[in-house]
């Protein structure tokens, strides 16, 4: 499903984002991404959704080098992929149904289409009873849902997280962790990173390692080991 | 396709109502621009009106020897009147210029005391020429200056008008080089005015801009409740500045026509040529907006 072949980044020459990594996701695995500040998690978040280029190496996701995207095919390869960011991301001047909608009004999906997909994927999150609200208007943990419905509303084949639940005390940390595997157990892959040493134990899931830009340990059932 | 358009559409007034205070300070900003822009033809039109009333004021008057026949009059005249430059003319028989100059001295008894002694009028006729452009009154003149007229002209007023005349022809090309340097000074002030305001818009809602490309949106679907919100503020301030252009106007003329005896003369040209004005303002304030909007928006756009 996702797959990077010797990929580097480098931001200046003395700054690495990532130092030749070599890594395969199947479909449908729950993979953490962990490791210090600096190692290099979130640069592999961003050459996913093409907000940074390779510096050398390929990344393959279903089989497409998305490497080599020209800038009219990054929002077509943005359109396949929902993330969710520590800070949310949300529209400030649009609300709770319209954030979610705009993901797929982006994508010409048609309206009638969007009115009915929209609440039900705000019910999954359960925040049908806010769909009038503003983001400033609802918690944390409420407006990471909305970033969470936004990116599951055009059914993505994979889901990637960066750090969802950095700004959330630990009952909406885990509210939004149960979601996720709710959403792996439909069939999403599911990339998440994370510094939260209880979620990635208590998930019991694929724990890949990075150091210095480098995998140091990537485990089928592993454990948060820093 | 239809639909994004439609959306576009729907994003950019979402984005006017919910900035509602960004909005009004972007349309206050350009109605501000736009007051600058009209002041200047303001500024145009009573110039050129100056120029015309300066111009309107000279003439060249042939005096001819009171001793000329008819016939020789009447030749210069079809001669004068066959230059295309003139504009009108005017022949005062001998009684008339008598009486026009008795007039003009009707309060110095000394000068009239003079002509009566006399016992006849000593003044020939007189041909009063006026030319379109000051500058064409040194070609008549010269040409009037042909040995077989000498002595049917006694005189000619052009040698005391020449430098006036020459002064006015430096003084209204000054002038308009001024108005044209004033243009270029406002547009370069107008657009730096602009590409500031539209910038720091764009700058508040850069993170939005952001977000919207993480979603997948298109440069154009993002740039595009952009340009419709462009073409709106451009509406809207064209038509409020229009609006209050004609009152202000409407309030000036009256001190206007003091000096130039002509009613509503900034109305009028108003009102004549408010297609132009305002098509004029509304290009330059939309394609300024969208230019500024690109520019401005073009690093948020980077992916």
């Amino acid at each position: 499903m996702i797959t990077f072949k010797s990929v580097t980044k480098k931001y200046t020459a003395d700054s690495m984002g990532l130092n030749g990594i070599d890594l395969h996701i199947e479909s449908g695995e729950f993979v953490s991404i962990v490791g210090q500040s600096g190692t290099g998690k979130t640069t592999m978040i961003k050459l996913l959704i093409a907000e940074e280029k390779v510096t050398s190496g390929i990344i393959e996701i279903g089989g497409w080098d998305i490497t080599r995207l020209s800038d009219s095919d990054i929002p077509l390869l943005r359109r396949q992929i929902g993330v969710i960011f520590q800070d949310f991301k949300l529209l400030p001047k649009k609300t709770v149904a319209e954030n979610v909608s705009f993901a797929l009004e982006v994508a010409g999906e048609k309206r009638l289409r969007i009115k009915q997909v929209v609440p039900r994927v705000l019910d999954i999150v359960g925040l049908s009873h806010k769909v009038d609200r503003y983001p400033h208007q609802l918690s944390g943990g409420e407006q990471q849902r909305v970033a969470m419905a936004r990116s599951l509303v055009h059914r993505p084949k994979i889901l990637l997280a960066d750090e969802p639940t950095g700004n959330l005390d630990s009952i909406n940390t885990q509210e939004i962790i149960d979601i996720l595997k709710k959403i792996n157990e439909f069939g999403t892959t599911i990339l998440l990173v994370t510094h939260n040493r209880e979620v990635v134990n208590q998930l019991k899931r694929r724990v890949v390692t990075l150091h210095d830009g480098k995998i140091i340990s990537d485990e089928d059932k592993g454990k948060y080991r820093l | 396709m239809l639909s994004g358009f439609f959306r576009i559409i729907k994003f950019s007034f979402q984005e006017i109502v919910r900035n509602m205070s960004l909005s009004i300070m972007t349309v206050l900003i350009l109605i501000l621009m736009l007051l600058s822009i009209n002041t200047l033809m303001v500024v145009k039109v009573l110039t050129d009106e100056s120029i015309i009333a300066v111009k309107d004021q000279i003439d060249v008057s042939i005096y001819f020897n009171p001793e000329a026949t008819p016939d020789e009059i009447q030749e210069i005249r079809g001669f004068v009147s066959a230059f295309p430059e003139v504009e009108k003319e005017t022949f005062l028989t001998s009684d008339e210029v008598f009486n026009n100059f008795k007039k003009n001295y009707a309060d110095n008894q000394d000068v009239l005391s003079s002509l009566d002694e006399l016992g006849q009028n000593p003044l020939g006729p007189t041909l009063i020429i006026k030319t379109r452009d000051p500058k064409d009154y040194e070609k008549i003149i010269k040409n009037l200056s042909l040995p077989e007229y000498e002595n049917i002209i006694e005189a000619k007023t052009f040698a005391d008008t020449q430098t006036a005349i020459d002064k006015i022809h430096s003084i209204t090309t000054n002038v308009q080089k001024f108005t044209y340097f004033l243009t270029i000074l406002f547009a370069i002030i107008a657009f730096i005015i602009i590409f500031n305001t539209i910038r720091v818009a764009i700058y508040t809602q850069r993170a939005e801009i952001g977000i919207k490309r993480l979603v997948g949106a298109t440069s154009w679907f993002i740039r595009g409740p952009y340009l419709i919100e462009s073409f709106i503020f451009s509406i809207i301030s064209v038509v409020i500045t229009y609006f209050l252009v004609d009152f202000l106007l409407k309030f000036l003329d009256p001190y206007i026509s003091v000096v130039f005896n002509k009613n509503d003369l900034l109305s009028n040209y108003l009102s004549q040529n408010w297609l132009m004005v305002v098509g004029i303002e509304f290009g330059v304030v939309f394609l300024l907006t969208i230019v500024s909007s690109g520019l401005a928006m073009r690093k948020y756009l980077r992916t």
